[in-house]
């Protein structure tokens, strides 16, 4: 017997949350881009597709950010920070990959300095996962330790049933919990069939690519040239990144009064690393993307013990010249070590 | 942090002398500051600058930076005037570990606008100067009008307890110019000061850092003994932003002071 979570309660669900003063979040489709966004029926959901296109990255590390706003007056400055938003949230329908990707990014933001933005909305956000019954050839991950219905990052992860009937519910921590008990006698016991989860073939070998990341002297292989040469940087891979964390800090208004915001930036950009001499440490598009690669599966796990990629495939998935980690990681796997 | 004085060093490079405006904040910066650290200097609507502290952690009534006009930010920096007002972060990064080079000779070799984090250093020393053994400056720019901090450089010369060696690159030298002539690597291996119980601090552009490794080595500097400082293009200063990383170094973390021997196992090419 497991506790179920049948469909035709969802919408009953979704009121008691929004009841209970949290913001329900969930995959949504749009005409553009389809996200992880606020909605207010069950009928709003998109649990049809594979994943939203843009990550679930958005809702805690938006693409803008206001830090603080400054008024400057004769011989006085003054700042007004903004704080972190509050709101108490839940987003259901997160999938794994989405999930784990935020307990990738929480050992850097939370690492020396703890940037508050992220750690007060992780806090304030339950994670309700859904496994995937369903994947594309973009989905890659089972090559990255993780699997279909993998529970890193969640506070409760649904495994769906058959014919789309519901979810059996699995509470994985005190917040996922208390969530859940709001909605406790929304829940039946049952022991209805489990979906199977999606099947993801390994597309390559981890250990032999980070081998290969690893020894010095492939750092400077003519593979990377070979490899990024129709890159043209646009950055699609790193904003679409569930993990990609880099950003910019900029001000927005004039003289007197403004906002200064962080801002999503790119590894991909040349501006990114380009010293005021001129003299630009990654001055080609081809050391910028061995710069995403070895940052995310040799620096990172270098220093927080994670691979920087959780396995989602939207790099391959939205990059306009098909290139995308899958390609490159499949290629070293293949390369003598 | 307001400005209570302000010189132009060279053509386009200027000196700021900051005061702090909040007793607490200049209580933390004295306990914290150690030579080597750097700062984000900014203006509202502007944005913000990296550059170290040029001022010595034995004086720390004030801050001093020096720094070259050429982005939005160090032209708008430049454009206020004694009493302005401007911000600073900071300070951030690890220091020079000066403690560890008492009883020792020190070899400064600089070039350019790197200056200032290496005379922030040299003035750490120098204020306790009967600590360390013999101190050695090698110092060049492109031209003569290109050095920095001219009237310290004097006063460096004057002193019996400090040798300084000036150069200028080929052809920057002007009609009344004693000192060297040639690139800072050529000039250090001719100067050739020798590596026993020595420490070399070297800071300069990414290509001065390079062929003045080279040189140490050729004269037998321990690449333990070399340290260096890496100024890379930061935005946060805290180890999130992603933009300094060499290698898996975070420079403004882990950095931006580095012995040659940890310059050596970073990729050179991202350097």
């Amino acid at each position: 017997m497991t506790r179920i979570l049948f469909s035709d309660k969802l919408d009953n669900c979704i009121a008691r949350w929004r009841a209970a003063g949290l913001t329900v979040f969930g995959p949504v489709k749009t005409d553009t881009l389809s996200s992880y966004a606020a909605i207010e029926h069950a009928s709003d959901f998109d649990f049809e597709s594979v994943l939203p296109d843009r990550s679930i990255k958005d809702l805690f590390f938006p693409q803008t950010e206001p830090m603080l706003r400054y008024t400057i007056k004769k011989r006085a400055i003054d700042t007004e920070d903004f704080a972190p938003p509050n709101d108490k949230r839940i987003i259901f329908g997160a999938r794994p990959c989405d999930a784990s990707g935020l307990a990738i990014d929480d050992s850097l933001f939370g690492w020396d300095y703890k940037d508050e933005y992220w750690i007060q909305r992780r806090n304030e956000s339950v994670i309700v996962s859904i496994a995937c019954t369903k994947a594309d050839d973009f989905c890659l991950c089972s090559s990255l330790n993780l699997a279909p219905d993998s529970s890193t990052g969640s506070d409760v992860l649904l495994r769906p049933l058959e014919n789309n009937k519901g979810w059996v519910v699995e509470e994985l921590t005190d917040r996922g919990h208390e969530a859940f008990l709001a909605i406790a006698e929304l829940l039946q016991d049952g022991s209805d069939p489990i979906a199977p989860i999606a099947a993801v073939p390994e597309k390559f070998d981890l250990d032999t690519c980070v081998a290969w990341l690893q020894n010095h002297d492939n750092f400077e292989s003519k593979f990377w040239k070979e490899i990024s040469m129709r890159c043209i940087g646009c950055g699609s891979c790193t904003y679409l990144c569930p993990t990609c964390h880099c950003f910019d800090i900029q001000d927005e208004g004039d003289t007197y009064s403004g906002i200064r915001r962080k801002n999503w930036d790119s590894c991909s950009f040349a501006l990114f690393t380009m010293h005021t001499s001129g003299h630009n440490p990654r001055a080609t598009q081809s050391a910028r993307w061995r710069q995403r690669i070895m940052h995310k599966f040799n620096y990172f796990p270098g220093k927080f013990n994670v691979n920087s990629c959780s396995g989602c495939g939207r790099c391959s998935r939205q990059c306009p010249v098909d290139m995308g980690i899958t390609e490159t990681l499949q290629k070293i796997s293949t390369l003598q070590p | 942090m307001k400005i209570v004085d302000r010189h132009d060093e060279a053509p386009g490079v200027r000196t700021m002398k900051l005061e702090f405006q909040e007793q607490a904040d200049h209580e933390l910066f004295k306990k914290t500051f150690r030579t080597g650290m750097f700062g984000l200097y900014g203006i509202y609507g502007e944005g913000e600058s990296t550059f170290c502290v040029a001022s010595p952690e034995t004086r720390t009534d004030y801050i001093e930076c020096t720094f070259r006009q050429s982005g939005r930010v160090t032209s708008a920096l430049a454009n206020n005037d004694v009493g302005d007002l401007i911000t600073f972060r900071g300070p951030y990064g690890n220091r020079f570990p000066i403690e560890d080079f008492y009883g020792k000779n020190l070899l400064f070799v600089s070039g350019g606008i790197a200056l200032p984090p290496t005379r922030s250093v040299i003035w750490s020393c120098l204020d306790q100067r009967e600590k360390f053994g013999r101190v050695t400056i090698v110092y060049g720019a492109r031209s003569v009008a290109d050095l920095v901090y001219k009237h310290e450089l004097d006063e460096w010369q004057k002193r019996d307890d400090v040798e300084l060696v000036l150069t200028v690159d080929p052809g920057g030298e002007s009609p009344d110019w004693k000192d060297k002539v040639g690139f800072v690597p050529t000039v250090l291996e001719e100067a050739a000061p020798s590596p026993d119980n020595c420490i070399a601090v070297i800071c300069g552009p990414p290509i001065m850092i390079k062929f003045t490794l080279i040189s140490l080595k050729k004269l037998g500097f321990d690449e333990n003994n070399v340290y260096t400082t890496l100024e890379n293009r930061m935005k946060c200063g805290v180890g999130k932003c992603g933009r300094c990383n060499v290698g898996s170094v975070y420079v403004c973390k882990e950095g931006p002071v580095f012995t040659a021997a940890e310059v050596a196992r970073m990729p050179a090419a991202d350097l």
